[in-house]
């Protein structure tokens, strides 16, 4: 399997120097959805590497999809984002805000 | 089941009996499994916390490097030698259990690779392109370590809700309803006894 990495130019071409192939640029925001989708349907895909600001730009329920779903795993980087999708779930499962 | 539903017989009363002991028993087992799940739980939100942390620090550190690397020799020029880069990471998904929750476990191949290995000129580039390729390295490692810990958290608390909806459920639903129905049934029972009692009695005295 390997790690997928979409966002804009400039965030993905230090993934390419690390050796990743799978890297999608995506300028155009438009093109976004439909490149996370693809990527997401890609069984080869382990690991979904993503910016914060990219993320929050897709719809509402990709969102959900995605960090819900295990195989891509989601990482998102730069800025609180991932760890305010888990803090909300473990409100939500735990009942206490446990990330602080 | 409502009240109205059951039979009062003395079939149903052992039957419910039954019930109700194994709907304690599953209770008192599901309850032990929350509690475990939770304490698995806190272990691992600690580690993920600090993986976080670091993840955003390299992270920070990385963009910090490519920046320089960009500035200095030019976007095409790193982005050519990006493309010169063979070798792929590969990671393998295994998965083992904690409590009956299936987690992954993200094993990957080295990601962090000698200058001379990269499959880029070493002469031709500079040593801010090797840092920026370093920095990245580093936080790809980072990112698969991050990838296992969140997703076995996610599995975690997806499995806590679960069965503390199911230790709810027994236990203010299941539970107090079948205790409900038990208790109807011995009333019922009792009332048709002393009914018949009557009756034999009336008839006696006729």
């Amino acid at each position: 399997m390997e790690i997928a990495v979409v966002g804009n130019s400039e965030f993905v071409t230090g993934f390419r120097l690390a050796g990743m192939k799978k890297v999608f640029a995506v300028d155009d925001s438009n093109k976004l959805n439909s490149t996370v989708t693809n990527v997401f349907e890609d069984s080869d895909v382990g690991i979904l590497v993503m910016h914060n600001d990219d993320f929050n730009k897709l719809p509402e329920t990709m969102r959900g999809t995605l960090s819900e779903s295990v195989e891509p795993t989601l990482v998102t980087l730069g800025g609180a984002a991932e760890s305010s999708n888990l803090r909300d779930k473990i409100k939500q499962s735990v009942g206490v805000d446990l990330w602080k | 089941m409502g009240v109205n539903d059951v039979k009062p017989t003395r079939s149903e009363l052992i039957e419910l009996k039954k019930k109700i002991k194994l709907s304690q028993g599953g209770h008192k087992l599901l309850k032990m499994k929350r509690d475990g799940l939770i304490l698995e739980f806190f272990e691992i939100l600690s580690k993920a916390k600090d993986v976080r942390t670091e993840l955003d620090a390299v992270y920070e550190k990385a963009t910090e490097k490519i920046g320089i690397a960009e500035s200095v020799e030019g976007r095409i020029v790193v982005k050519s030698t990006a493309f010169a880069l063979k070798d792929t990471p590969q990671i393998m998904i295994e998965s083992h259990s904690i409590m009956g929750v299936v987690v992954p476990k993200i094993e990957s191949s080295s990601v962090h690779k000698p200058i001379n290995k990269r499959g880029y000129g070493i002469l031709g580039t500079s040593a801010y392109i090797d840092e920026a390729a370093d920095a990245y390295e580093l936080m790809v490692e980072k990112i698969i370590l991050a990838a296992e810990i969140e997703t076995t958290i996610k599995r975690l608390l997806d499995d806590i809700e679960k069965t503390k909806r199911r230790v709810n459920a027994l236990e203010f639903k299941v539970i107090p309803e079948l205790q409900e129905a038990m208790k109807f049934i011995t009333l019922r029972l009792d009332e048709m006894e002393r009914e018949n009692t009557f009756r034999l009695k009336r008839i006696k005295k006729s």
